[in-house]
């Protein structure tokens, strides 16, 4: 009680100024946190469109080969290969880049599958299930998805096991390149996938999202099936995920000097064009930081003022407690504690108008609002920033009078009258 | 009474700077005040008295000589080690009471025992009962006349139990009839409790009640018995 007393009590005209100053505080850093909380909601957007972007996957593709799918609209297909893309890239090509470059070798095709009762045209795809599931997402409803040791087994999408009439553990024929039918088993069903870069949709066939512009079905095996449906090694694309994005033109370089003799074979990333978002979100953001950073510079402005007059008003206060026998680490901790409570009281009222009235959710103003909305938020980092830059206010508040305590005598402070 | 002991103080000059120039507060002082003795220091204004006192308090450094009270030399103390030698060996009297106007009279006597982790507010009680104020625990000093709020300061002062009280023109704010009550309160918790005192007036009546007197002139110490 005593301490409170000697803290907070006989502050005058000053308390008064002191409670103005408060409510002005609170303002500013509700202002400031508000601030901050954008830029965090920012960032949050920034690395959703980075996980949805994935500016760090590089496409290497065949040509794609129009003139082959006008055949399959008959409906009833002879057995030919039809490659989407044409299969004119060799794994080989990426044996000299870094290690730490994730391969993910696909072939698609379209192939004729028959069933006892139905046959359909349907892209077949094979992968390397583990690796595809790093990029690609699968949602497995029935079974399981395929493992690297799979052979002759298929998991297939619901809309293609509904158009064959065929379920879990059924079998079915696929014409091999020879003219042959490979029997396959359906060991899963998905009811959902999201293929990274999926091959346009030129040709009627069984699909989950019926509007989709890129094939969104299709019957997945292990690469070493659907070389054997193929009947060649050569890929028809594949995916090379960069140890991280700025490594994708040092990337692209690469490919580029691997596949220089041949022409038919394309690389495309997206890092260029992210790049170019993230830039012109990055200049709205660091527009939108500079505004927060004046309102804090202005925050902070304002408690060292505060403080500092307060401070100076009390300190013949403490030399008078000095003189009694109060040790200077006692009459700092005092001091403090006054800070403390002028400027926590301050921020976390600031806080807390921010919280609640700060939006839930809104576009950036920039040229790149598909970065998705910003969602402002209260995260540790801004508690860290809101706490540090209180305390640096009250040390800097703090600091003449320590000065002055320190450097001049006692006597003279007793005598001085309080400014 | 053991005049070679309790306080020495041993060619203690101070020097005070005001830019380019030095004004010489205190030259060369030296006397020594025996245990329970009551030393009354006199001079004009401008003399130093304040400064000597100052010295002794360890508020302010000599820039020569030697001040030892209690055995101890305290011209060289740090900051906290001349606030722990303040808390226990020295009471204060100022001459502008110097209480904390937000305490009460009470609160106010309590404060030199929260650095000796002490709260015994059954003392702080009595010390207010021993300078005539009893029931005013409660009042906060704008309440209390100048006499009384320096009888406050006077229990304050007394607090700690300290070995040593310095008292910086105690009657100097006070009228005849206070500055009367003052001293002879000063005199008598000194003799009671067997307090050295230490008092700087230019207050003349008060050199009758003092075991010696100490003149102060323009920083030099004109001792009537040397």
């Amino acid at each position: 009680m005593i301490y409170a007393k000697m803290m907070f009590g006989g502050l005058g005209r000053r308390g008064f100024e002191a409670i103005s100053a408060a409510m002005i505080l609170t303002f500013a850093v509700s202002i400031v946190v508000t601030g901050f909380m954008i830029v965090a909601g920012s960032r949050d957007a920034l690395l959703r469109a980075e996980r949805a972007d994935r500016p760090d996957v590089v496409h290497v593709k065949g040509r794609y080969n129009r003139a082959l799918f006008e055949t399959p609209r008959s409906g009833n297909l002879p057995p030919l290969t039809l490659p989407v893309y044409e299969p004119l890239v060799a794994a080989e090509a990426f044996a000299n880049l870094a290690s730490n470059v994730l391969v993910l070798p696909r072939q698609s095709l379209l192939r004729n599958v028959v069933t006892a009762n139905s046959f359909l045209n349907t892209y077949v795809f094979g992968i390397e299930p583990e690796r595809e599931a790093q990029v690609s997402r699968f949602s497995v409803v029935q079974g399981r998805f395929l493992r690297p040791e799979d052979e002759n087994t298929v998991v297939v999408d619901q809309a293609s096991a509904r158009a064959l009439g065929v379920g879990l553990g059924d079998g079915i024929a696929i014409r091999k390149a020879d003219g042959f039918d490979l029997k396959v088993e359906i060991v899963g069903i998905l009811d959902n996938m999201n293929l990274h870069n999926p091959p346009p949709r030129t040709v009627d066939a069984p699909a989950l999202d019926p509007d989709a512009s890129f094939v969104s079905s299709g019957i997945f095996v292990t690469l070493r099936t659907s070389q054997v449906i193929f009947g060649r090694t050569t890929l028809t694309d594949a995916l090379l995920v960069a140890p991280s994005a700025d490594r994708v033109p040092a990337v692209v370089d690469q490919l580029h000097h691997a596949f220089r003799l041949e022409p038919g074979v394309f690389v495309t990333e997206r890092y260029a064009r992210f790049r170019r978002k993230v830039h012109d979100f990055a200049a709205s953001l660091a527009f939108f930081l500079s505004v927060t950073g004046a309102a804090a510079g202005l925050s902070a402005f304002l408690i060292i003022r505060l403080l500092h007059d307060v401070y100076a008003e009390r300190r013949q206060q403490l030399a008078i407690l000095s003189a009694l026998g109060f040790s200077p680490a006692r009459n700092t901790l005092t001091l403090i504690g006054l800070g403390m409570a002028v400027a926590l009281s301050g921020a976390i009222a600031g806080m807390l108008l921010a919280v609640l009235f700060a939006p839930r959710q809104f576009a950036m103003p920039s040229l790149m609002a598909d970065l998705g909305s910003v969602e402002p938020r209260l995260d540790r980092l801004v508690l860290v920033l809101i706490a540090g830059s209180s305390a640096l206010a009250i040390g800097l508040g703090l600091t003449p009078t320590v000065w002055r305590l320190t450097r001049h005598t006692l006597a003279r402070e007793l005598a001085d009258p309080a400014p | 009474m053991n005049r070679a002991g309790f306080a020495v103080l041993r060619s203690v000059s101070k020097t005070y700077r005001r830019g380019p120039t030095g004004i010489d507060v205190l030259r060369d002082i030296s006397f020594s005040v025996a245990e329970g003795e009551f030393v009354l220091v006199c001079g004009p204004s401008g003399s130093g008295k304040t400064t000597l006192l100052n010295l002794i308090a360890g508020l302010d450094r000599p820039d020569a000589g030697e001040i030892i009270v209690a055995g101890r030399s305290i011209a060289g103390l740090s900051l906290a080690a001349a606030a722990r030698y303040r808390s226990q060996c020295i009471g204060f009297v100022f001459q502008s009471y110097n209480l904390l106007p937000q305490l009460t009279a009470l609160e106010n006597i309590l404060l030199p025992m929260i650095p000796r982790a002490r709260w015994d507010r059954h003392a702080a009680l009595d010390l207010l009962d021993r300078v005539g104020l009893a029931g005013r625990d409660a009042h906060r000093p704008p309440e209390l006349s100048g006499g009384e709020q320096q009888r406050v300061a006077i229990a304050r002062a007394f607090a700690n139990d300290p070995s040593l009280i310095l008292a910086d023109e105690p009657t100097g704010n006070l009228d005849e009839h206070n500055a009367d009550l003052v001293r002879e309160l000063l005199r008598r918790s000194c003799r009671e409790h067997r307090k050295t005192l230490i008092m700087v007036t230019h207050d003349r009546q008060a050199t009758q009640w003092a075991d010696r007197v100490l003149e102060l002139r323009a920083g030099s110490l004109i001792d009537p018995e040397d």
